[in-house]
């Protein structure tokens, strides 16, 4: 396939002709007449006019192919039928999408595709939601003429995630264009012609993208299915509850496919402001890892020092006792994956005790304005304004890894939009042309005094964007180097063409729960904790290390809480087992501020409870009980503390860069020689990043794959 | 005389009370088992328990066994043992202390129905848990 980006005019080009809106044209869809802009194709007419004119190649977010001819309609006074998808409408069209010849067509086509496709939907995982099956029941012939030998084609190995049965491919070439366009590696071809075409990597090699289980959405057919799912279950014996992921901070929306007790599959759904219809990979395959390594019964430590399983009342009164007995020396440290449920009532509950460290594993400089003000520390432009934009820095991140739909973003308007990108950082693959700055920290002084080259390019830009990572923000210099962005993002802002609109400092975090900690007072970062050590530290799923037991008097006990056995549960004195994303009623905010629901598709395992009803019976037994008895009480104490956590779905706008800015100019420091780093550099690291993900036996087996790759001879180094 | 006004019957009763031990332990006695009747002791068994015979009475409630004592009223028809069940169920009218019962070498010796108690058997289910605990690391 060609260069993306080259196939692309014409299915953009239709869609930017609705926004800038020339006079409309009118069309007859059956006779129903319907006015659109010219340059619409006769398929999206016919779907302006709510006829649905079935495709397989044909997908809105991908370049129009063209080549599976399903679409066929017939044009009055037209002697051929044409291509629906790739045929600009004209003024006056009669379009019939019901007529004998349309319908003879159709028939045609789909004999042709059911020539060559093997008859194994028995035995075929997409079986079920298979649009060749049902567009065959709906449009095909009702008997076969095939009599010859069908053409069969061998398997490719294309990695641990995406299975492929290839003598089942029609050749939509529908995951050539993903890879190509979307993903960005130019991994998946075709080879051949005609009844000899076949897709394939060319050479044996992997299909190296943290977006590739999208494949898998994509294939109308059984040919590309996944592998962690194959032959569990039939699509018409799932159930479904819409959900929310927090593999990362985007807070994609999904749909958690369930039964009998157990995640079978994770699936996208759509949201055009967040992730479009796409997910990511660790999203996507690492909800295996919810059904390893469960903490599902309370544990305490006994005398000889190891964790014994226990019944709730003798977990609860051991923590309760040692709450009560630190007379307010309580700190708790909040991680990645918690709920905006259970931090509010973690935090109550310190408080109440008299204690006033509330920590979050990430960092976050407290320098200037720190974490006072919202817009300090959210991606304020929103991962759809990203669209607009015409000029991003990245600054200490690498969103391919730490945010694959954000990096998805960047992609496609760095393809449509002629969006420029800058790194300032590590030289990292992201998939589409980026211009590097250097590693250096200097560089953020030189950019805001102007005096470095690229200053002019940032100042000519119209709409820029200043992306700045986790990684730089945890440096030890991180709140002296923000402070700088700080000033240069509201530099920017003053003198680009979006004006007070715009938004140009954007924080990208990498944990789901960052947001929520932040809004309901958490102090990011864990000095607190390592300067004072408490009596009792109360750890709500922290598990990335940032505080471990040599940093903690020997005396100090430690209650952990999560759902998972990792780094917190292993130094943790008292053990609670609480719900994973997929079991609890929560609240998760994402990088932008929106506040997004997760719903529960099952019950926690065993003996563990919803997080918020652990700290809420835990108050009770210290004496200093939570004013609130169900999920409508937390919520509205939520909203008590901040009332955007309970919008749900909405981003709320965030401002005072100007008073941000001007208190960043107070922050003084002295700034590090170190580079500019970013921990997930290659794909490698992408994979294992939480509790969840590295309980997965599926990511394992990517890493195991990817290092096996490694040696693949056939691969560009 | 004594049997045409019945008179016979109060001393029977008085003679089954008396053979009982008494009244507390006919008492007992029909608490523990319902019933309280006249009969031979015909035998005991390894395990103390008495078997009775009264031909007078009706087939099927001719031939009955008092378990042993110390079992209280937590007794079970699995407790009578095999050479004994032929005799009490009139499959034989030789009870083994007339006819001594054959014995192998391959039989094992009697054993109660152990069902409800703490002994019984579990079937267990064979499939993996379809969620994994973890086991906490052991403390160096």
């Amino acid at each position: 396939m060609g260069h993306p980006g080259e196939g692309l005019l014409l299915g953009m080009g239709a869609t930017r002709a609705q926004s800038s809106g020339p006079e409309k044209i009118e069309v007859f869809i059956d006779d129903q007449p319907v006015m659109v802009p010219p340059g619409t194709t006769v398929l999206q007419a016919a779907a302006e006019a709510g006829v649905e004119i079935p495709r397989f190649c044909y997908h809105e977010r991908l370049s129009v192919a063209g080549n599976c001819r399903m679409c066929l309609v017939e044009v009055e006074k037209s002697v051929k039928p044409v291509a629906a998808c790739a045929m600009p409408v004209m003024k006056g069209w009669r379009i019939k999408t019901d007529s004998d010849m349309t319908r003879k067509a159709r028939e045609g086509v789909m004999e042709f595709l059911l020539i060559n496709h093997p008859l194994d939907c028995p035995i075929c995982d997409q079986g079920g939601e298979c649009d060749l099956q049902d567009q065959s029941m709906a449009f095909g012939s009702d008997r076969s003429r095939f009599l010859d030998n069908k053409r069969a084609v061998e398997d490719k190995n294309i990695g641990p995630l995406v299975k492929t049965i290839m003598t089942r491919c029609i050749h939509c070439t529908r995951c050539v264009r993903f890879a190509s366009e979307v993903a960005g590696v130019e991994d998946l071809g075709t080879t051949g012609r005609g009844s000899d075409m076949q897709i394939g990597t060319y050479v044996e090699k992997m299909l190296m993208s943290e977006l590739s289980g999208n494949v898998i959405d994509l294939c109308p057919v059984g040919a590309l299915t996944s592998k962690p799912y194959a032959f569990t279950a039939r699509p018409w014996e799932i159930r479904r509850t819409d959900s929310v992921d927090v593999m990362d901070a985007v807070g994609s929306n999904i749909v958690v496919n369930h039964r009998t007790g157990e995640v079978l599959r994770i699936l996208p759904r759509t949201n055009e402001e967040i992730n479009e219809e796409w997910l990511s990979d660790k999203s996507r395959f690492a909800c295996d890892g919810l059904k390893r390594q469960r903490l599902v019964y309370p544990m305490v430590k006994d005398s000889s020092g190891e964790l014994r399983p226990c019944q709730w009342e003798d977990a609860l009164l051991v923590a309760g006792r040692a709450l009560a007995a630190a007379q307010g020396s309580v700190a708790a440290v909040a991680g990645g994956l918690a709920d905006a449920e259970s931090l509010v009532a973690l935090k109550d509950l310190v408080n109440k005790l008299g204690g006033e460290a509330t920590c979050t594993e990430e960092i976050f400089p407290e320098d200037g304005s720190g974490t006072d003000l919202r817009s300090s520390y959210l991606l304020n432009t929103t991962i759809a304004g990203v669209e607009e934009a015409d000029l991003v820095l990245l600054v200490g991140t690498n969103p391919r890894f730490e945010a694959p739909l954000f990096n998805a973003r960047l992609r496609k308007a760095w393809v449509h939009n002629e969006l420029d990108v800058a790194v300032l950082g590590p030289n990292v693959n992201l998939t589409y042309e980026a211009e590097h700055i250097g590693e250096d920290p200097a560089i953020i002084e030189k950019l805001l005094s102007g005096t470095h080259p690229f200053s002019q390019r940032l100042k000519a830009a119209r709409r820029p964007m200043v992306v700045v990572g986790s990684a730089l923000l945890s440096r030890p210099d991180g709140g002296l180097l923000y402070a700088r962005l700080q000033q240069l993002a509201h530099q920017l802002r003053a003198g680009c063409e979006g004006g007070a609109e715009w938004r140009v400092l954007n924080v990208l975090h990498r944990v789901a729960s960052q947001v929520a900690a932040l809004d309901l007072g958490y102090t990011p970062g864990v000095s607190k904790v390592r300067n004072a050590p408490p009596q009792v530290l109360y750890l709500l799923g922290a598990d990335e290390g940032a505080i471990t037991r040599e940093d903690l008097p020997a005396d100090c006990l430690v209650i952990y809480q999560g759902h998972h056995g990792d780094r917190g549960a292993e130094m943790a004195d008292v053990v609670l087992p609480g719900a994973a994303y997929t079991e609890k009623m929560a609240t998760y905010v994402n990088t932008e501020g929106r506040a997004q629901q997760a719903q529960a598709a099952l019950v926690p395992p065993g003996m563990a409870r919803e997080d918020w009803k652990i700290i809420r019976a835990l108050s009770e037994v210290v004496g200093a009980q939570l004013p609130y008895d169900n999920l409508a009480e937390v919520r509205d104490r939520l909203t008590e503390v901040s009332p955007n956590l309970t919008r749900y779905g909405d981003v709320e706008e965030a401002n005072y860069f100007a008073q941000a800015s001007a208190l960043a100019q107070l922050v003084k420091g002295k700034q590090e020689a170190a580079p500019i780093d970013v921990p997930q550099k290659v794909l490698e690291d992408f994979y294992m990043t939480n509790s969840v993900s590295r309980a997965s036996p599926t990511m394992a087996k990517c890493i195991a794959a990817i290092k096996k790759e490694a040696a693949n001879r056939h691969r560009d180094k | 005389m004594a049997s045409y006004f019945g008179i016979d019957k109060i001393f029977k009763a008085l003679r089954i009370i008396r053979d009982h031990g008494g009244i507390r332990a006919s008492l007992y006695q029909l608490y523990r088992v319902d019933d309280l009747k006249d009969g031979t002791l015909v035998g005991e068994d390894a395990m103390g328990n008495k078997y009775y015979e009264n031909k007078q009475l009706t087939l099927g409630r001719n031939r009955w066994v008092i378990y042993n004592p110390s079992v209280g009223t937590d007794y079970d028809g699995s407790m009578v043992p095999a050479e004994w069940f032929g005799w009490l169920h009139h499959k034989t009218d030789q009870p083994p202390t007339k006819v001594a019962p054959t014995s192998y070498g391959w039989q094992s010796g009697h054993q109660m129905n152990v069902t409800g108690t703490a002994d019984a058997y579990m079937p267990y289910s064979t499939t993996k848990p379809k969620v994994e605990a973890w086991t906490p690391p052991k403390a160096a």
